[in-house]
């Protein structure tokens, strides 16, 4: 029988920043697309964001990464209906999107990999697991595409209606990135745009 | 169960039942670690957990300032929502009473001797009901909370373009139209500008029905078309979406 038995640290903290300080290879994400898709009977909508971040720091053969993007830089085409988007999704309240995966270091060439990905968004964290992602690799550059199948009853949002009828649940968001390792190999550093 | 270390990260836990256990370490701004621990009868065992501090969102060049919430800007963006929302059902019904204004008008017409008195009272009456729910209509576009910094792109341009057209029309008309209702009340022909009233209130109608399609209708071969006809709120911005039209188009021209 397994028993679950948590402990939490708190003023051990500071004592183990020199270790994450000497982390070995960091990653940082060059350009990145990421489409979320909206169906509606009278609308097939596409919100496109290039502001992106990312990090991603590999120790002791595990490599974690943080990605984060302005709920407020996805843009449709349609003003309107992006200031809606933002109020839907609380998007003043809860400026950023955050999504932090993990991947065995052994994986990072890998053509095809699956992740769990931890995602916050309009104040709720959701876990998908095993999102399947392609990888091509040219030279430093690794390419990474894929697509969250995100809905909007895991974010708790209140799906927006045109003229009554409102908009399917699924929202699935396209990802489109390119991750090149870091040369400094110091964690930390900003990300350059 | 769960237990804090002191400021030294030490912790003890006793009288633990033998078996299998998962230790589960967390704390603010670090990776969460598990680790797996078998406890035995009369043993005394030791299990230490080392922390790796997490990326923070200042590792990716993120100011706290971009991260704090702003709820005046959230409810303002509530406010404005629920007020165009009310803009778009007040628009919808409105549609009822004007088409019906516009129909009416067919058998209303300046015609002596073949129109009833009664067939232009229906008229008017339907008339100043579409006017009292267009004045509605518009008052909650016009106040609904605008956010500094949003820009206008998209078919909300053609959408507010079109506003210049059916608001003056929709003062004008009702204006036009008792000036031809007093004519033909004293039995005269209607005239001078008073003839008007019957087109300027087709344009504003027509004008009214575009207003609302340009917000309903995105996609679709119909929309194309009419998208690539008017060609006015295509902002060129978005990727993906401007570039689903772009394609769109070019396919719509060779249809």
């Amino acid at each position: 029988m397994k028993n679950r038995f948590t402990i939490f640290f708190l003023l051990a903290a500071p004592l183990l920043l020199p270790s994450a300080a000497r982390a070995q290879n960091n990653w940082t994400l060059e350009k990145s697309t990421l489409t979320y898709h909206v169906s509606h009977p009278l609308h097939e909508v596409a919100g496109v964001s290039h502001a992106a971040r990312g990090k991603g720091v590999c120790r002791s053969g595990k490599c974690d990464f943080l990605v984060a993007a302005p709920v407020k830089s996805f843009d449709s085409g349609d003003s309107n209906r992006d200031l809606h988007m933002l109020q839907v999704v609380r998007g003043a309240d809860f400026p950023m999107i955050i999504v932090r995966f993990s991947l065995p270091e052994s994986e990072l060439d890998a053509p095809s990999i699956h992740c769990n990905l931890q995602i916050q968004f309009a104040g709720q964290t959701v876990e998908y697991k095993q999102v399947a992602f392609q990888q091509t690799i040219q030279g430093k550059d690794h390419h990474i595409t894929g697509t969250i199948p995100a809905t909007v009853s895991d974010f708790k949002i209140d799906p927006p209606k045109l003229l009554m009828v409102p908009i399917k649940n699924e929202i699935p968001v396209d990802v489109d990135m390119t991750w090149t390792p870091d040369a400094t190999g110091a964690a930390g550093g900003k990300s350059s745009h | 169960m769960s237990a804090q270390t002191n400021a030294a990260g030490f912790y003890t836990e006793s009288n633990l039942a033998p078996g299998e256990y998962q230790i589960t370490v967390a704390a603010a701004g670090f990776d969460t670690k598990s680790e797996n621990l078998t406890v035995t009868v009369g043993a005394s065992q030791t299990l230490d957990v080392t922390l790796q501090a997490a990326l923070t969102l200042e590792d990716l060049g993120i100011s706290p300032q971009q991260t704090q919430a702003n709820p005046q800007e959230q409810a303002r963006l509530n406010k404005r929502s629920h007020m165009l929302q009310v803009h778009q059902r007040l628009g919808l019904i409105t549609t009822v009473p004007l088409a019906a204004t516009v129909i009416s008008g067919f058998f209303a017409g300046g015609k002596r001797g073949v129109t009833s008195s009664s067939s232009r009272d229906l008229h008017a009456a339907l008339g100043s009901a579409t006017v009292g729910l267009y004045a509605a209509t518009a008052y909650y576009a016009i106040f609904a909370p605008k956010i500094p910094g949003a820009k206008t792109e998209g078919p909300i341009r053609f959408h507010k373009a079109l506003a210049w057209i059916h608001g003056p029309g929709m003062i004008l008309t009702p204006i036009l139209g008792a000036m031809a209702f007093n004519q033909r009340s004293q039995g005269e022909k209607v005239h001078g500008i008073a003839k008007l009233h019957g087109q300027v209130a087709i344009i504003t109608a027509v004008a009214y029905g575009l207003a609302i399609l340009s917000v309903s209708v995105h996609s679709g071969a119909a929309a194309r078309k009419a998208h690539a006809f008017f060609g006015l709120f295509h902002s060129g911005n978005s990727d993906s979406a401007d570039a689903a039209i772009d394609g769109a188009l070019a396919k719509a021209g060779t249809e």
